[in-house]
């Protein structure tokens, strides 16, 4: 029963839509210091070839890959960070589309490691080195009544539904941290938070820096659970999806981030029994929602109506008890 | 307490400042006078790191700060009230007096906020009110709020009656009295050249880019020049009717 349900299909959305979770989060915490930055498709390409090549030449265990993926990432955006940072508004967000394409054209040209735009396969599959795992352990997905597909993405799957509740949780905190305020700070207003005696420079490099890091941690996992990459998966529209996921789920919440990856990637999956169309209507849906509902479709005023509705559920039933008795 | 000596600053290759040189001693209020575009702000962006002089010096506690960091100089015991009333309009009153105290990490904190809320009792009443729902003078209470919130040697303040009304104006300049009689040091920046001179201890009267006149405040308040260019013959007939 349990295997009729797990349709590989399913389980792969769902790895995809956790993987866009973690990008939205990545651009949500560098628009939290109020900068808009749309550098992230590049850092997501490093983190994914970083990953991809360590493992592939080096045969390095897929954790450690991952890892050097965000840490590549989180470097050279550091790098890249400082003097760009100096930039504000859409000066920043063409600097960063900028290194983007730089970041892109590299892989397609450096043939004699990245393979150019054919791009590179036979990256080792998180899954499958699971199940071999699993099976050298003694363990097979037929005693649970799986097939080996099934197991393989059902693994992956709750791997990375895991490494996502550890994120949310993290930033959840970080946000009501000295840090939060101070991004907040930075985001409301920079001379004020200037003359409070915050440095600015170290708080803009910190949350660009943490940007890039979930940035290439996203792509590494990207490229594990896809087992194949090409430059073209980190072009400029990457970027601009990645970002309208925080936009249009609400870049003032994490929960905005969730829910428009979220949404987002549903939603083309959602709508292909209609082809060619399901593209229009994802346009027609952002530009509707960019004239009626401008700072996403959860802010803080959606997560207070949640939170008050949620707290009455109980003092309502007793209010209607009192209704009826009038 | 703050030398400043010689300094000249420039936007780009327009030259705003041409050798400033101030001096504030300890305990005292000392005002920067003068009209629009003299250099004030300039001087006192100059002071506090947001601009850097090409040429020059400021000294503070016989320290050279020249073009230290904003954040710096706050640990070093300078605030700086910056003009138009700098306030994180999605944060509440009281979160807005925590940032205050952001770099301190002693544990006195709560308790400073306590008393300051007792010296500014509008910001009591409205703690968990967002900052940008405040009035134009809440909004200019709580940023000298905030900036005592770092219990500073020296306090900067860049016109803080602008764009206020007559009336809270003159709150704002018993705020600052009560400020010097607490032992913290002033440097104000103010258009409003009557007030600023009442207050103040001494004074430097600017003009485009140069200190013109200066000396003691009482002194400065009779000086014919400064009445006749700055105070207005009028505005001290209406004085004197008034009083």
């Amino acid at each position: 029963m349990l295997g009729e349900i797990l349709n590989p299909y399913y389980l792969q959305v769902a790895a995809f839509i956790m993987i866009n979770i973690i990008l939205a989060i990545s651009i949500y915490i560098t628009l939290s210091s109020g900068q808009l930055s749309l550098g992230s498709a590049g850092f997501m390409g490093i983190g994914a070839y970083t990953s991809a090549l360590l493992t592939i030449h080096f045969e390095l265990p897929i954790i450690v890959g991952i890892l050097a993926g965000a840490v590549v990432a989180g470097i050279i955006g550091i790098l890249i960070g400082i003097p760009a940072l100096r930039l504000q508004g859409v000066y920043l967000a063409i600097a960063t589309l900028g290194f983007g394409e730089v970041v892109r054209i590299i892989f397609v040209n450096w043939e004699s490691v990245t393979r150019g735009s054919i791009g590179l396969s036979g990256i080792p599959h998180m899954g499958r080195e699971l199940l071999r795992f699993f099976k050298d352990i003694g363990f097979d997905p037929d005693m649970i009544g799986l097939k080996n597909n099934q197991f393989i993405y059902l693994l992956v799957l709750l791997i990375l539904v895991l490494i996502n509740i550890i994120l949310i949780w993290f930033f959840t905190r970080q946000n009501k941290s000295r840090i939060g305020r101070a991004f907040a700070a930075i985001k409301m207003d920079e001379k004020a938070a200037e003359a409070m005696g915050l440095n600015i420079t170290y708080y803009k490099v910190l949350s660009f820096a943490q940007g890039a890091v979930l940035a290439g941690f996203a792509g590494a996992l990207y490229a594990h659970v896809l087992a194949y990459i090409s430059p073209a998966d980190f072009a400029y529209h990457r970027a601009i999806e990645i970002l309208i996921f925080s936009v249009f789920g609400g870049s003032e919440v994490i929960l905005g981030a969730v829910f428009g990856a979220t949404f987002l990637t549903l939603l083309p999956e959602a709508l292909r029994f209609i082809s060619e169309y399901r593209y229009m209507i994802y346009g027609a849906i952002l530009v509707l929602m960019m004239a009626f509902r401008p700072q996403g479709i959860i802010d803080a005023s959606v997560l207070n109506w949640f939170k008050k509705n949620l707290k009455s559920k109980r003092g309502t039933n007793h209010g209607t008890r009192i209704n009826k008795n009038n | 307490m703050l030398k400043v000596s010689g300094i000249e600053t420039y936007y780009g290759k327009i030259q705003a400042l041409k050798g400033i040189s101030l001096e504030v001693n300890e305990g005292q209020v000392v005002t920067l006078l003068g009209a629009n575009g003299a250099g004030k702000t300039t001087t006192m962006k100059t002071i506090s790191g947001l601009l850097k002089p090409k040429l020059g010096k400021v000294e503070f506690l016989g320290e050279d700060i020249t073009g230290l960091r904003p954040d710096q100089l706050l640990r070093k015991g300078i605030a700086l009230v910056p003009e138009g009333r700098a306030i994180l309009s999605s944060m509440s009153v009281y979160e807005n007096l925590e940032m205050g105290a952001y770099h301190r990490k002693d544990n006195e904190i709560k308790k400073d906020i306590e008393s300051v809320m007792a010296q500014f009792p509008i910001l009591e009443e409205r703690r968990e009110q967002l900052g940008g729902t405040l009035s134009g003078g809440q909004q200019q209470m709580l940023a000298i709020a905030r900036a005592l919130l770092s219990k500073p040697k020296l306090l900067l303040l860049d016109e803080p009656s602008m764009g206020l009304a007559p009336l809270i104006v003159a709150d704002i300049f018993k705020l600052i009295r009560e400020i010097k009689n607490n032992g913290t040091t002033v440097l104000l920046v103010e258009q409003n050249a009557k007030q600023a001179l009442k207050v103040a201890d001494y004074g430097y009267v600017m003009e485009t880019g140069k200190v013109i006149f200066n000396g003691e405040a009482k002194d400065l308040l009779e000086d014919p020049r400064i009445v006749e260019a700055y105070l207005g013959k009028r505005a001290s007939t209406v004085e004197s009717v008034r009083s």
